[in-house]
Formats: C-alpha cells, structure tokens, sequence
C-alpha cells in the first residue's frame, strides 16, 4: 500500500511540477507583477528539477519491481451522455459539473459518449520520454536563464517556455487521446508565440503564423481522429483502445478499415507536428526565436512529437499493414527531401533543421515498418546530440578554425556520391529544387492557403452584398467602412 | 569570364555610342554608391569603421538630418530617453541654453508673437513633453478627455490663478456686459467661439458658473481658439529629402511590400553565392559570377515556385538568349520601372541600400579579396544591382496587377501612383498642429485672450516658430547639449589634472607598453597604483608591426594590423627544433582528431550516418551538453587538461628574419622582416611612445585578446587595431627586434642608447580573464628572473582590481564581490556557453587622449579613455612624429566611436540588434532568425552602457602644430573640420586647453576647477553600477 501511494504521489509530482511552474509565472504576470530574473530562473530550474527527480524515481521503480505501467487517474472534466445531434452544446455546458463523481470509476467504454477524461499514465514509452524532456527542458531553461539576461522580453520566454514544458511533459504521459490532444495543443501554441517572440520584426510573426497555421491542419485531422477513436472504442484511453497489454504490445480492437481511417488521421496530425512532407516548410522557418528557443523546441523536442504519436498509437498501425506502408513512404519520401534541402542551406540554423528532419523522418520509416524501441532510443539521442548542435550553433566561426588549425588546412567539401554521378544540368535542377526547399511553401499557398483566402473573400462579398441588401436602398451613401472593404 | 561578357555586351552597342557612355557613367555611379554600404567584411576579422565612412567629407550635422531618409535608420535617441537624461541631470540646463543660442544668435532674445523670447520658447519645447505622437495617439489623448478639461500637472497654482482670473475676466468683461454693442466680423467669430465653450456648460449667465468649471472653459477656449487660428497658417515644411521607389508608393497604395518578395530570395542568394564553404551542395556555375549563376539557376525549373516568381523563367532565358550583360539587364529595368534620369541616382541609392548588408558584403568580397577565402569578381556589385532591379520588376508588377488590378505598362506605374499617395502623415490633422500651442499656452500662461488678440502675422510667426522646432532638432539639440556637458566635464577634469606636475616614477622599475585601447586604461591605472615605480605607455595595439601571421598548429596566415593597410611582411611561428617530434605526433593527433570531429558533424548531419551516430552515440551528448550548461566551469577545465595533450609544444619562436635580398612572400624565403625593416620599426616604436632614455632593466609589451565562447561577434572584443585578431604575435615581435643586438647598435647610432641590462618580453592581456601570457620566457637572461617574478605578481593584483572594477558594469556580478571572487566571476564569463557579454569591450568610451602618460597619470577616467604616449618635446619640428601617429589614431578611434556610438543610437538600424536570434550564414556574417539581410554592426549586447557621443580628442601639442597636421592630412582634415569627432589640444608646458571649432582653434575656460580627490580607484568606483565622473587618484591626500 505504502509504496503504491508513494508512487502514486511521486506521480503526481512529474504531472504536477510543470503545472507549477506555469501558474507562478502566469499569473504574476496576470497581475502585473514583475518577478526579478533571478526569482524566474530559481523556478524554473526548482520545477524542472523536481519533475526530472520524480520521474527518475519512478523510472527507478519500474525497474525493480517489474511494473511496466502505472496509471494515474484525474477523473472526468466532461462527461457527455447519449450524444445525439443537436444537444451537444447543452449537454457539454450541464455535464461538465459532475466532473468529480468520475474521479475514480473505470469508465465503461460506451460507443457514442465523449468523455474528457484527464488521465497520465507511466509506462516503457513515457518514462524515457518524460526523462528526456525534463532534462532537456531544463538543460536549456538553465541555459536561457544567462543567455536571455536583460532582455525585455525575459518573463515572456519563461511564460511560454513553461507552456511549452508542460505541453511536451503532458503529452508524453498523457493516458487518453483528450490528455494527448490538450498538451499538444499547448506544445502548438507556446512554439508559435515562440517563433514569433521578436514581433517588434515582421518576419518572425509571419513565421509564427505560418506554424501556428500548419498546427491548425495538423490538429483539425488529430480532432477528427480523436472523435472518431471514441465514436469506434467508446473511450479515448489508451488502455482501452489498445487492449490488455502494455506498451508496446497492446492490440486494438478495431478493424483494418476504421484503422486505416483513425491511423491516416493521426498521420497527418503527425507529419505537421514533425514537420514531414508536404508540411515541411515550417521547420527552418522557425528558427527565428532565441536560440535556446528555436534549438531544442523545433529542433530537438517537439520534431519528435508526431513520431512520439506514431508510436503511442503503434497498434492501430501494427492493424492495417496498408497504413504502415503509407506511414514508411512518407518517411522516405521526408527523408530524400530533406536531406537534399539541407545539402544547400548555407546558414547554419536552417541546415541544422533540415538535419533534424532527416533523422525525423527516419525514425517514422522505423516506426512504420514495426520497430518500436529502436525508434524510441533514436529520438532520445538525436534530440540530445541536435539540442547540443544547436545550442553550439554560434559557435560555428570558432569551431570552423580550430578544426582548419587542426587539419592544416581549409575544411575539404564533403564528397557525395550523387553529385559525382549526375550531370551538371541535372544536378543544377536538383539545386534549384532543394535551393527552393521543394517548393513546398508555395505548393501550400496554392493548394491550401489559396481556396481557403478565395472561399472567405467569397464569403465576405456575399455578406456585404446581403448586408446591403438588408440596409435598403437609403442608406446608400453611407460608405461601408474601408478596412471591412479589403479583402 | 567576366571581361569576355564585358566585351561582348561592347561589340554589340559598338553602333550606340550614348549607349556606351551611358553605361560607363551607371557603372561609375554605383561604384560611388558603394561607398555608402556598410564596410564591414567578414565578422571573423571585425573591423570598426564608422557605418557612415563614406558620408565623412560632409558635415556630421547635415549628414545626420539625412540619414533617416536614406537609410532609414534613426539619428538620434528617442525624446524621451534624452528627457530622461534630462530629468536625471546629465543634461544640465546651461547647456541647452548654451547650444539654442549659438542655434540663434544673433536672435535668442527676439519676441515671437509679442509672447515669448525664441531661445526661451525652445528651452520650453526641450524641457516638457508638449508634442503629441502620432494622429492615433492624440485622438485617444483627446478622447481620454483630460487633456482638455485639466491643467497640466506640471503648472504652478499660481500660474493657474492667474489664467482662470484673467480668463474669467476677459469673459465676464468682453462677452457677457455688453451684449448690444456691435462687434466686428472676427470678433463676432470668436464671440461664438466663446459662447460655445461657454454653452457646453448650459449656463447663460457666466457669473453663475462654479469656480472649478473655469479651468476647463478656459482650456476650452485656449483649444478652440489655437484650432480656428492655426488653420489659416500654413504648416512649416522643412527642405526634404525623401525620394519614393516605386515599391514605396505601391507600399502605400496597395499595402504591398514588393521588398517582402524580393529580400527572401534575393538573400538567400547572395547567402549561397557568398559561402565561404558552408554548404555541402555549392551553388552551380558560381564561377559565372553573380548574375550569370543567377541566371543560370532561375533558367530551368521553377513551375512550382512563388507564384510571382514563376514568369521569371522566360525573362530569363530571353537574357541568355540575347546575351543581355548584367549593366545592359540594369538599364533595362531602369526603363521598365520608369525611372527618370534625374532620379536614377536617388532610385539607385535607394535600392543599394534596401539590403545593405548583402550588397555591402557584396562589395567586400569584391574589393577586400584578401580578406576573404572564396571572393567575388569585379563588377559583382553591378551584377548584384542588376539582379536585385530584375527582381524588382517581377514583384512589382505582380504586386500592381493583383493588389490594384493595374494592367498597363510598368514604366507609368510612378505617375499612376503618385496622385494616390495619401498624404495622412504625422502633423497633418488640425488637432495635431494645436496641440503644442495649447500646452505651450499653459507652461507660459498665455491667455485666451492673449491667443485671441494676436495680429495674423503673429500667428504665422508663432506657429512657423514652434513647427520648425521638429523632432530631429529637439533631439539635435539635446544630444549636442549632452555631448557639450561631458565634454566640459572631461576637458575640466583634465585642466585640473595638467596643472599639477607630472607623475613619473625617477627609476622606473617595470616600463609596460599597452595596446591604446580604452580598456587598458583601468589596467594601468591599477598597475600604477599597485606598483608606483612602474611606468606605462599606450601604443596602436599592432605596435606597428603590420604582418600576417600564422602561429604554429595554424592553418592560415591572419592580417594583424589595421584593416586600412595591406601588409607587405609575413611571419610564421615554428616550434623549437628540440621539440620538433613531439610536435609531429602532437599535430597528427590533432589532425586525425580533427578530421574524426569533422566527419562527425558533418555525419550526424547526414541520412543513414546520422541516424546511426545519433541513435548510438546520441545518448552520450548529454553529458557534454549539461556539463557545458551546468557545469561550465568544470568542463572548461576538462577541457584545457585534454586539449593540453595535444596542444602545439609550449616552446616556439617566430621566424622574424629574412635576407635583404629575398623578396617577402608567404613561401619560406620570403618570411620575415629584413634587418633594414626591423631597424626601421623599433626606432619607431620608441620614438612614437617617447621612450628613448631611462629604460628600466625589462620591458613588457602587451598585445591584448579575448575569449569568450559561442559568439559569433568573438572577433569584436579581440584588438581592434590588428583586425580583430590577438596582437600577441606583434607584440612578441617587437620584443624580439628590440632585443636583437644588431638592432641596438644601430638604434645607437641613431641616438637611442638601450643598456645591455634591459631586457624586452612579449606577452597578450587577456581583457576577458585579465590573464597574461608571456613568450619567449626561456630566452629571459637570469639575471632578469628576479624582475619577471615581481612583475608577474604584481600583474596577479593588477588582475583582481581590474576584474573588480569591471565587474561593477556588470548586473549579475554582486556589487559586494572581493577582487578575488571577481576575477572568478570574469573568468568564469569567458567560459559560458549562454554568457552574451563576456566583456563590455570599448563599450563607454568618449575620449582619446594623445600625450604624455605622466599628464593624467593618476586621473580616474572610468574606461572611457583612449590613451596615446606621445613626448612633444621629442618631435621634430615639422611634428612628423605626430602626424604619423594620428594618422593612424584619428580614423581608427574615430571608427571605433561612430560605430559605438551609432550602434547605441539605434541599435537594430545600424548596428546588428539582439544576439539572441543571430544565426550565422556562409561563414561570413549573421542573418536575424531564418532569414533576414546580413547584420553588420555592433550587436546590442556590446553597446547597452554605451553613451553615444562624438570622441573627443585631446593631444598634447601646440594649436599650430595640430592646425598644420589638419592641413596636411586629408583623413584628418575630414574628420575634424567636419565634426565626426571633436578636437581640443592641451598645452605641453602649461594646462591651457584650446579647442578645435569650426576651423579654428579657441581658448576653453574651465567651468570648474575642481577635480575630486579619491584615496584609490575602488573607493571611487565602489558600490556603483552607472558612468562615474573623473577623479585623481592619491594614495594619501597631498
């Protein structure tokens, strides 16, 4: 009993200590409180730590006693019953205060409700991955907390860098597919405001806009897919969902079909999490924040998350072998693109990105063709060594000499074998393509950005021509105002 | 390839000869421009000029009222940060008073409008907050609603008394009494202006009205009355300036920013085209140069591209096929976009300047081919030009086609737009204009009827007098009023200082040369006071010894001199013979170390490599990773021990010699300096500095550098006067002349007597960890062990109180540290991955003092100063050793100070705005974020405690004798006469001070005399964070 309450608190310190961080700084800020660095950089390095301690503990745990999964329950936030058209809405707004009397139930899974339920959960996925962020997390809050000294903007960053760790903690022990779906919307919102932390520039808000506007797709198809796991399973716990056994070895119960649809979903929610094609071209363009910023959350950590999905979610892949060929093909077709693009970048940040996209996406190929902890311990190491790569990035001059110094000369150009083989001509289309980064931002402002641009400004000539309608012929020489006339 | 181009572009116009001509003079024309771009090369070797070099031979003021127009980039602080000053009194009021009448004489004292004395209306304008910022601002001040129903706060009661009373009045007396009478048209319109203020309050009879709505109707009037009257007075326009692209007025009709197109693709570009060999992938066909590669890439592909960009392609291959040269392909674009003959400079100025920081570095890989490992062609600015307009054309005509529907040709773009430019700019609107004469008003108690009864030409008169008062002379004003109170401050600190006699110790036991940097002020000054028997000289850091230098375990030669002259000498450092196969095995080390490191990072960049490195070894990083970011301290040692092992043999000497004979060369005959060049640059070390007699038994010279880690701007901290390289290597050089025996016996001959017991050693002042290494210990005679061991003691103290003293500027380090615990905290500085200011530099510097050591021996000058030895009385009488020290002084502390000084001004305009997002690009410079233009420029980590102002040169010589130099020396000349730094000169035999002013030399009279007394620089400094004022420094009172 004693050790399983132990356990049971140490777990609620790791859901618990990110969730502190973020209250202190949010709602000093609230109040216009001004906290002084030092103060900051104490909390933040205290909640990281702490979180960090109690994971290891657990982590400790698990490996002496052989538990391989441990959940943590926070009960039901909404419940909705009987889910039948139009009563939706009203039913959210009764139903959400009975959110206690859920706290401890084993929620019979019933196809047709929907349930917020908050539940993390401890297992062989979660741990490493928890671990890892804890201390990359705060390796770089540490880093942050010298590196962002007398900026203006130094309680802003650690407002959103508190978001950003509590989404990315969250997420990694979320037990349900609504716990996964809330932090990962934090994790979303925290990198697009950290994009866009310079918006004294135009640039860097366009960018954050830009990735604010890619994790919007990504997570309209994780919505969809989450509604549809709990209208195919009943429940949106993973447990459930993926039967009786323990990560990695659950099973699902759904057929190849429904599968298929859910998996193809999560995949799309996926590739615009990490940045796969076509989504790519969010990821180089995201490195306008700080450094310590663009470094480990794009680079290192939240790259990772849609291939973290992947494998939360592995049966449902494991259950339609045609999804594991689409989730393998993506990877590779990634990977080919980005290890072109990242050939020509000549600036150290944006070949930095590229680089992370390369080992992204072959870890979703791991993924896909059925590896499970391969893939598991090459996101821990490639966000260790990129999170270091980047942090380093300024460097780049000094290390650059000394290794001339060094080797005694100028650094000789990397010898590619393709680049051998083709022709001039060829090679110089293949520049072009990876110069223009695929043309994949442009592809999206055609194919996406557009229609949608077209349908609002259709949208709105037709309000305006009702409007005017409605108005009568009186009022003609009232002007509509100007900016409602643009666009 | 690029003259083959060239000709043929000849033979096809041979039959235009306008044409040609025409061309010539474009060609001519940029290559003038270019002098406008910012001169800095590659940041490794950071070279400090001023960012407006090329606008020197104008005068600074009339340069600085342009600027914005041109560059876009700010003059001056913001109002409020001089108010700022103002109310924290660094701006005195004597000194304003003192700049608005020398802005007015002979007029300060006339009556504007019967009101108020001129310089007393702009003290006004200075000293309050009276204009309103933009339109918006107003309106939401207008609207808040107490601007116009409540005094100013600042107004005294009895200022209010007297306006509510005379208001009162006016009304009750005017208005209200004699209601039959028959009034004039103006006076019946301003009757209604009344009795509508009046009405507001719905009262008839206004000796009813409460006591405290007076204020209000009497702010009331005051506003209606400056509304009404100031609209018939036309605003006061100031000669402008601004000339608009046509992406400006397509900016302003559309709300398009065709530059938003272009920059991406154009710097992405020139990012590749520059790359020094970051890039695994080069651009194709570089060799083409800039617009032919261009082309060559855009030619093929490209369906899928920025949907502006995509009728490129066939504009493109048109240019190939016609063999348009890039100056043909400029012209073109000229004519398309419509730009008129008269306006091509200002159009091409302006389209230079839009991304300055490629197009500059553009220009320095072209012209500075030295400094760079891959350059550019010539003509590659034209080039550059060329393919910027193309460009150009591109995104403005999509922008006109789809943001205005503009269909015709683009060359009437201009005039279709120009009528549409919309007008609404700051201090249009009538609220706008008023605004200022209703505060004004209430500062001055003008009445309304007072307002009401000016004759119409006083209104012009006022009105005309407060608007052309503008932002950029309120600020102009403030800021020379600043610059004139420090300035007093200095030249009276340093009256005070010459008038006592001069500190020098008899028999100096220790004489130490220093780089002239502003740094090493504090050093000296603690080193003297440590050790009083020690004398100190300053001298340019590259102790005029120009080389490049390749030290041992180096893969390539370094320029170490300024960046201005082209050295002619190379010098190598070789390890001893005796080491010579532990150096072997030490370098093979090295070399396979360094190539297992490179393939590393180039692997883990890699697909199948990556993924094996990362997946295997990933893991192990985390160590490294929270060693260096937790641990910094720790590692930084791990990693000196390991690194040791494998470092050069610690034994090295410098191949200084070569024969008479052999021409000087990289190769190995050709390195080294001959006898004839040594002889020559140790007679001139010594007779710059003065020291030819009284040498003490060892002399230290100190070349200085800086460590630091993870900041691309490294080479800015290091000195500046070897190209932001370490000076150790000429320092140590000069040693080495100065003690060779041949080298003596001529310097004999030549008058200077060095004794055989003086001894003469290199070495590099850390100005980071504020270490110092020594070289060539082992060639130290014996007998001198004594005299280093002292000396290396003393330095170990020096350290400390520098370290503290500098600790002071720095927010995280405790105020209440020991000197030990700030060494520690500067060391430990140096070696912090997330430290962004391991050192503050030249940071704070303001004045550069040419003379004598023992003039201001003593004086505390809070490392604001450059110090210059300089003895007159040794100089010849045509001063040539003066001449040719400030040949080199002047442009180069100048240089330093512009670019301090701008860069703190408007940090994200001209220098290179936070380091936090700085992300380097082609091994050359840093871009903001993904991408950006190229960022040259101090960054604003290096500048936030910098006080922009002009440096102040202070030399101790005769007005004749600086007067001839000015004459003489056209650098100088541009410099002084217009006023890019100012210039004062200190009597050598008295503490007589004249100073420089428009042409001429004048006596300054010491506003004090005064000059504090402090027992020790920490006394002085101790506990305090901002710039302190100057004090003498005396163990015990005198």
């Amino acid at each position: 009993m004693v050790p399983n309450l132990l356990l049971t608190l140490t777990g609620i310190i790791v859901v618990v200590s990110p969730a502190a961080l973020l209250m202190m700084l949010g709602l000093t800020t609230l109040f216009r409180y001004k906290l002084s660095e030092v103060a900051i950089s104490r909390f933040a390095q205290t909640c990281s730590f702490t979180g960090l301690l109690a994971s290891l503990c657990i982590l400790a745990f698990m490996l002496a006693t052989g538990v391989r999964d441990v959940p943590l329950e926070f009960g039901n936030w909404v419940s909705l019953h009987n889910l039948t058209g139009t009563s939706e809405i009203a039913d959210e707004t009764t139903s959400s205060h009975d959110s206690t009397q859920h706290a401890t139930d084993s929620v019979a899974p019933h196809a047709g409700e929907f349930h917020l339920r908050m539940k993390f959960v401890f297992d062989r996925l979660s741990i490493p991955f928890a671990v890892m962020t804890f201390v990359l997390c705060g390796v770089i809050g540490s880093f942050a907390v010298k590196y962002l000294h007398l900026e203006p903007g130094y309680n802003r960053f650690f407002l959103f860098y508190s978001i950003f760790q509590l989404g990315m903690v969250w997420s990694s022990i979320a037990g349900t597919i609504e716990t996964l779906f809330f932090s990962w919307e934090l994790v979303g919102l925290s990198s697009a405001l950290l994009v866009a932390y310079y918006h004294d520039r135009a640039s860097p808000v366009q960018n954050g806009l830009r990735v604010w506007a890619v994790y919007r797709i990504a997570d309209a198809a994780f919505l969809v897919a989450a509604l549809s796991l709990h209208h195919l399973s009943g429940s949106g716990d993973f447990a459930v969902l993926m039967g009786d056994g323990d990560w990695p070895f659950g099973k699902v119960s759904i057929t190849e079909q429904q599968a298929l649809l859910v998996g193809s979903l999560l995949l799309i929610a996926a590739a615009g999490k990490s940045a796969l094609v076509p989504f790519s071209g969010w990821l180089p363009r995201a490195m306008e924040g700080p450094t310590p910023s663009s470094a480990v959350f794009y680079g290192a950590l939240s790259v990772h998350l849609g291939a973290f999905l992947l494998l939360r979610v592995s049966p449902v892949l494991e259950a339609s072998k045609t999804l594991s060929g689409i989730v393998v093909a993506l990877g590779l077709v990634t990977m080919i693109y980005a290890t072109m693009a990242t050939r020509v970048q000549s600036d150290v940040k944006s070949a930095l990105s590229y680089a992370s996209l390369i080992q992204v996406s072959i870890i979703v190929v791991e993924i896909g063709i059925g590896l499970r902890y391969i893939p598991l311990i090459h996101i821990i190491g490639h966000a260790c060594i990129r999170t270091l790569q980047l942090v380093r990035a300024p460097s780049l001059l000094k290390d650059y000499s000394s290794l001339e110094n060094a080797i005694g000369d100028h650094l000789p150009p990397s010898p590619s074998i393709w680049q051998r083989w083709l022709t001039p001509s060829t090679r110089e289309r293949f520049y072009r393509f990876a110069w223009e980064r695929g043309y994949m931002d442009s592809m999206l402002d055609d194919f996406v950005v557009q229609p949608f641009v077209h349908l609002f400004r259709m949208a709105n000539r037709i309000e305006l021509r009702c409007e005017k309608f409605l108005e009568g012929p009186t009022n003609r020489n009232n002007p509509v105002p100007k900016d409602r006339r643009r666009n | 390839m690029n003259a083959a181009s060239f000709s043929n572009s000849n033979d096809a116009f041979a039959a235009n000869k306008t044409d040609r001509h025409e061309t010539a003079e474009v060609e001519r024309l940029i290559e003038k421009l270019a002098e406008l771009l910012p001169s800095q090369g590659p940041i490794t070797a950071f070279a400090f000029q001023n960012p407006l070099q090329g606008l020197e031979d104008q005068p600074f003021i009339d340069v600085l009222r342009k600027v914005y127009d041109v560059y876009g980039c700010e003059p001056f602080l913001q109002e409020g940060a001089y108010r700022k000053k103002f109310a924290d009194g660094r701006i005195p009021v004597c000194a304003l008073n003192e700049i608005i009448a020398e802005d007015l004489r002979p007029n300060a004292n006339d009556k504007i409008a019967g009101l108020i004395e001129c310089s007393e209306l702009r003290l006004s304008m200075l000293t309050n907050s009276i204009n309103p910022g933009t339109e918006n601002e107003l309106r939401w001040e207008l609207g808040g609603v107490e601007a116009i129903r409540r005094f100013r706060l600042d107004m005294s009661h009895r200022d209010r008394e007297n306006l509510v009373d005379s208001t009162r009045d006016w009304v009750k007396s005017d208005f209200q009494r004699t209601p039959g009478r028959p009034l004039s048209v103006t006076r019946q319109e301003l009757a209604a202006t009344v009795q509508k203020s009046i009405m507001r309050f719905h009262l008839g009879n206004p000796a009813a009205l409460p006591e405290s709505s007076w204020e209000t109707i009497c702010l009331s009037l005051l506003w209606r009355i400056s509304r009404s009257r100031i609209k018939s007075v036309p605003r006061y326009r100031s000669k402008s300036t601004e000339y608009l692209r046509p992406r400006d007025l397509l900016l302003n009709a559309a709300k398009d920013d065709s530059d938003e197109l272009v920059h991406p693709v154009l710097g992405r570009f020139c990012s590749a085209y520059l790359d020094q060999g970051y890039a695994h992938w080069q651009l194709p066909r570089r060799d083409l140069g800039f617009f032919n590669s261009f082309l060559s890439l855009f030619s093929a592909g490209g369906h899928f591209s920025s949907r502006w960009l995509r009728p490129l392609g066939k504009e493109v291959t048109r240019i190939q096929q016609a063999g348009t040269t890039a100056i043909e392909c400029l012209e073109e674009s000229l004519l398309a976009l419509g730009i008129q003959p008269q306006d091509r400079e200002a159009f091409l100025t302006r389209s230079l300047l839009a991304q300055r920081g490629w197009a500059g570095m553009v220009w320095q890989t072209e012209t500075r081919p030295d400094r760079v490992y891959v350059p550019s062609p010539k003509g590659s600015l034209v080039e550059y030009l060329a393919v910027r307009l193309l460009l150009d054309r591109f995104a403005i005509g999509w922008i006109a086609q789809n943001s205005l529907n503009y269909r015709e040709s683009l060359d009437q773009l201009t005039n279709y737009l120009t009528p549409h430019v919309s007008t609404d700019r700051i201090g249009e609107s009538v609220e706008h204009r008023a605004y200022p004469i209703l505060q004004l008003a209430q500062l001055h108690g003008w009445t309304p009827r007072q307002l009401a009864e000016l004759s119409s030409p006083s209104w012009v008169e006022l009105v005309r007098e407060v608007e052309s008062f503008s932002p950029f002379e309120r600020r102009r004003v403030f800021h020379l009023a600043f610059e004139r109170h420090l300035t007093h401050q200095m030249l009276d600190a340093i009256s005070a200082r010459a008038e006592l006699p001069i500190a020098k110790p008899d028999i100096p036991r220790l004489q130490v040369f220093t780089c002239i940097d502003a740094r090493e002020e504090s050093f000296r000054r603690h080193l003297e006071e440590v050790a009083p028997d020690v004398e100190t000289f300053g001298n340019a850091g590259f102790f005029n010894v120009p080389m490049y230098f390749r030290g041992a375990g180096e893969a390539h030669f370094t320029a170490l001199c300024p960046i201005v002259i082209k050295p002619k000498n190379w010098v190598v450092e070789d390890v001893v013979l005796s080491l010579i196969d532990s150096d072997r095995q030490r370098a093979n080390a090295r070399r396979w170390l360094g190539t297992a490191t490179h393939r590393f990072n180039t692997g883990t960049r890699g697909s199948i490599s990556g993924a094996l490195l990362t997946a295997v070894l990933g893991p192990l990083f985390t160590a490294p990773l929270v060693g260096r970011i937790i641990f910094p301290r720790l590692t930084a040692k791990m990693h000196r021990t390991a690194r040791g092992f494998m470092a050069t043999p610690p034994v090295t000497r410098l191949r200084l010699e070569r024969s008479e004979d052999a021409p000087a060369g990289p190769d190995d005959e050709g390195i080294g300096f001959t006898l004839t060049e040594m002889i020559a640059m140790g007679e001139r070390a010594l007779r710059d500095t003065g020291l030819t007699s009284n040498f003490a038994r060892l002399v230290i010279i100190l070349g200085h550098g800086s460590n630091c880690l993870n900041n691309p701007h490294e080479s800015a901290y290091h000195c500046g006067a070897c190209s932001g390289a370490p000076g150790a290597a000429n320092a140590r050089a000069l040693a080495a002349i100065l003690n060779d025996r041949r080298v003596r016996s001529q310097l004999l001959v030549r008058g200077i007597a060095i004794p055989d017991e003086t001894h003469f050693l290199g070495g590099l002042h850390n100005t980071a960890t504020e270490s110092i290494r020594y070289y060539d210990l082992e060639l130290l005679p014996t007998s001198h062990v004594r005299d280093i061991k002292s000396a290396m003691e003393i330095f170990s103290r020096v350290a400390e109180r520098n370290a503290h003293e500098r600790c002071r500027r720095f927010e995280t380090a405790s105020l209440q540290f020991t000197p030990l615990e700030a060494l520690k905290h500067v060391e430990d500085r140096s070696e912090d991955l997330a430290q962004t200011r391991p050192e503050y530099g030249n940071s704070t510097n303001a004045i550069c003092f040419v003379g004598r050591r023992g003039r201001l021996r003593g004086m505390y000058l809070d490392r604001r100063s450059f110090l210059m030895s300089y003895d007159a009385s040794q100089d010849n009488q045509q001063n040539g050793i003066l001449a040719r020290i400030l040949a080199a002084v002047i442009p180069v502390c100048e240089g330093i100070n512009m670019l301090y000084t701008l860069s703190a001004i408007d940090n994200s305009g001209w220098g290179s705005g936070t380091k936090l997002p700085h992300n380097i690009t082609s091994l050359l410079g840093v871009m903001d974020g993904a991408a950006s233009d190229l960022r040259t420029g101090l960054p604003w980590q290096g500048v936030d405690i910098h006080e922009p102002v002009r440096l102040l040169f202070v030399i101790e010589t005769t007005a004749a004798a600086m007067q001839m130099i000015i004459n003489e020396n056209p650098t100088i000349a541009r410099i002084c006469r217009n006023g890019w730094a100012q210039l004062a000169v200190l009597d050598p035999n008295s503490n007589r001070i004249q100073q420089y002013c428009d042409g001429s030399f004048t006596d300054y009279v010491p506003l004090s005399s005064e000059l504090p007394v402090t027992p020790s620089s920490g006394d002085w400094y101790r506990g305090q964070r901002g710039n302190l004022g100057f004090a003498m420094v005396f163990k015990e009172k005198p």
